[in-house]
């Protein structure tokens, strides 16, 4: 994934807003980069252009070597369904459904059917070390199992992108630490890019690389 | 901790083709389910209720043209239906007979007299007439007595319905139509009045009699069987010629003639369209407004869909399929509880008359109208931002 020069301007009549100024990232396979910053700074604004939820003002964004065309809705959700898995740091899970329900609609979504959607849930659900939770609601498990659960979707249909947005906030640091070397093992083992916001200095740990965010530009090394 | 990919078995090897996310969805919050498919099922009742009313009490304005044997019927002209007749002279019969293509014809009275009951009141009752009621299997349903007998003198039979109103009454016993001693002589089922009027069976010419000067030498009409293969376009062409004053009704027309006049010359048509409106509408409002509620109480998650690639038509299809579910159920409820007030109904002495053709189009009706319903959340769907699932 690449982000080339992204810039982003809100817009409220008149007024203007820059938020993201001259951003240039590259992430890589099998690599996981930490993207730090402060409340406010731009940190979710920079993950939703790179999850192609939000379009940028200017620049652009390159994902598996196609450009986010921007112009064209559909074709910035067909990139979320075959290139990117969201983790949220709500989980944002599917209350109606199971743990591996929650996985197999999100394989449905990106055009699983059948069998090989069950077998593809059950296998990043037993990843996530699951199995045996497989069947609960949402409702009916804790804070982390609710997170491996979103890990899973996210890991499901061999996205090579994953984006986590505070995927630790909600949770004790305990739980915080196994899901951080959950996500350390897997992209290693899956061969995925892993781009995860935060404010927690653990994930540091996993990280091959942080990045600071502030004001809207973005900085290796400490913040100033 | 480290986990093994691929080691670990499948436990439920169960395989279905999709998620069904939107019935779940739905039995996840059974009460507003529950709200939903019960507006739905009420609405349902209540246009089977009202249309099969209707179409029962419809059914008693044709009810006696249904079961006479008449290919044609020939009436005064512009008899507007059935039970309000004028009289026209009886020897037109003749005429008609004489007509290439009639088989048998005959003349029947239909007319309103005066019944002096035992409590001392007067009421009115239907009369029909006929010289000879068993050759056309008239009436059609006789629980008590001969027909034959009524051409024995002043006789009468009763239809079963007048109990209700005249109070109960026996064969043998006698009543005073028009201040004239008859004896009942039978009774009869299903022979009903749109007019709610009690009907009674007597001789012909014992109710021209009751009533010469009105009826003496009349009669109101006359009912043609043609011959077998006749052409009946041909017979009525002919019939028209003969009875320029008269009019020609096929059975089929004048069924519909005399159906038509309490649709349109009534309020009973506006009443039944307006209350069978009214119930769909509610059914409407309330599968709207609980899939909408529905809607704004899952955005979220319809925001995660769309975030994860989903398209609006993912959402949509979760929606529809929602209101087909709601529809469906509905439909069911709605419908048993329909049938269930057939026994109530007729408790009653009115008709439930549910055809499959009314249950069909309900249906279909309720489908169209639950699918329309979710349209007010699709708008939600629409506008729905996937970036809200970034917020807290």
């Amino acid at each position: 994934m690449q982000a080339c020069g992204v810039g982003k301007v809100f817009r409220e009549g008149d007024r203007e807003f820059p938020v993201l100024a001259e951003v240039w990232l590259d992430l890589a396979v099998g690599e996981i980069v930490s993207l730090e910053g402060r409340s406010g700074s731009g940190k979710t604004t920079l993950l939703s252009i790179l999850g192609c939820i939000l379009t940028p003002t200017t620049g652009q964004v390159t994902v598996e070597g196609r450009l986010a065309d921007t112009a064209r809705p559909q074709v910035l959700a067909a990139i979320r369904r075959r290139s990117i898995g969201f983790i949220f740091q709500q989980f944002n899970l599917f209350q109606a459904l199971t743990c591996i329900e929650n996985v197999e609609y999100a394989l449905n979504l990106k055009g699983y059917k059948g069998g090989a959607a069950h077998r593809e849930a059950w296998r990043v659900i037993e990843a996530v070390g699951l199995a045996d939770h497989a069947d609960f609601l949402p409702r009916d498990i804790s804070g982390g199992q609710k997170q491996r659960v979103a890990i899973a979707r996210a890991l499901a249909g061999r996205s090579p992108v994953l984006l986590a947005d505070e995927p630790t906030a909600n949770l004790d640091s305990v739980t915080a630490s196994g899901i951080l070397q959950l996500f350390r093992q897997l992209v290693r083992q899956e061969g995925r890019a892993l781009l995860i916001v935060t404010h927690d200095h653990q994930v540091r740990t996993i990280a091959d690389r942080t990045l600071f965010i502030q004001d809207g530009h973005l900085r290796n090394g400490q913040p100033e | 901790m480290e986990y093994n990919i691929l080691s670990l078995p499948n436990p439920f090897p169960k395989i279905s083709p999709l998620v069904n996310f939107a019935r779940k969805l739905l039995l996840h919050d059974k009460p507003r389910f529950i709200l939903s498919v019960m507006g739905v099922a009420f609405a349902v009742s209540l246009v089977l209720l009202q249309i099969g009313l209707f179409m029962g009490i419809l059914d008693n304005a044709s009810i006696t043209i249904d079961h006479l044997e008449a290919d044609l019927w020939v009436t005064s002209k512009n008899t507007p239906n059935i039970d309000f007749a004028h009289t026209f002279p009886e020897t037109y019969l003749q005429r008609v007979r004489s007509v290439p293509g009639v088989g048998r014809a005959d003349n029947l009275i239909i007319w309103y007299m005066l019944i002096a009951l035992p409590t001392g009141s007067q009421e009115t009752v239907l009369v029909y007439a006929m010289e000879d009621f068993a050759r056309w299997h008239f009436p059609w349903l006789v629980a008590e007595g001969d027909l034959r007998d009524l051409r024995r003198g002043r006789y009468f039979f009763m239809d079963d319905s007048a109990s209700k109103r005249f109070g109960p009454f026996a064969v043998g016993e006698h009543r005073e139509i028009v201040e004239h001693r008859l004896k009942i002589m039978g009774r009869t089922r299903e022979a009903i009045s749109f007019t709610t009027s009690p009907v009674v069976f007597m001789d012909y010419r014992i109710a021209q009699a009751l009533d010469p000067n009105t009826l003496s030498g009349r009669t109101t009409y006359v009912i043609v069987k043609l011959e077998p293969g006749a052409d009946i376009e041909a017979v009525r062409a002919e019939l028209r010629r003969r009875l320029p004053y008269n009019d020609i009704h096929t059975k089929a027309e004048w069924r519909e003639i005399s159906r038509d006049y309490w649709v349109t010359s009534t309020g009973i048509g506006l009443n039944m369209f307006l209350s069978a409106f009214l119930g769909a509408l509610v059914g409407v409002v309330i599968v709207a407004q609980t899939l909408y509620a529905s809607t704004m109480a899952h955005l979220r998650e319809f925001g995660v869909i769309k975030a994860i690639g989903g398209s609006n038509a993912d959402c949509y299809n979760i929606l529809a399929q929602q209101a087909v579910i709601a529809a469906l159920m509905g439909y069911a409820g709605g419908y048993l509880l329909a049938q269930a007030m057939v026994p109530a109904v007729a408790q009653m002495d009115l008709k439930l008359i549910i055809t499959q053709q009314l249950s069909a189009a309900v249906f279909a009706g309720t489908l169209l109208l639950c699918l329309a319903a979710a349209l007010f959340s699709f708008r939600s769907i629409a506008s729905l931002d996937p970036a809200l699932v970034f917020r807290g």
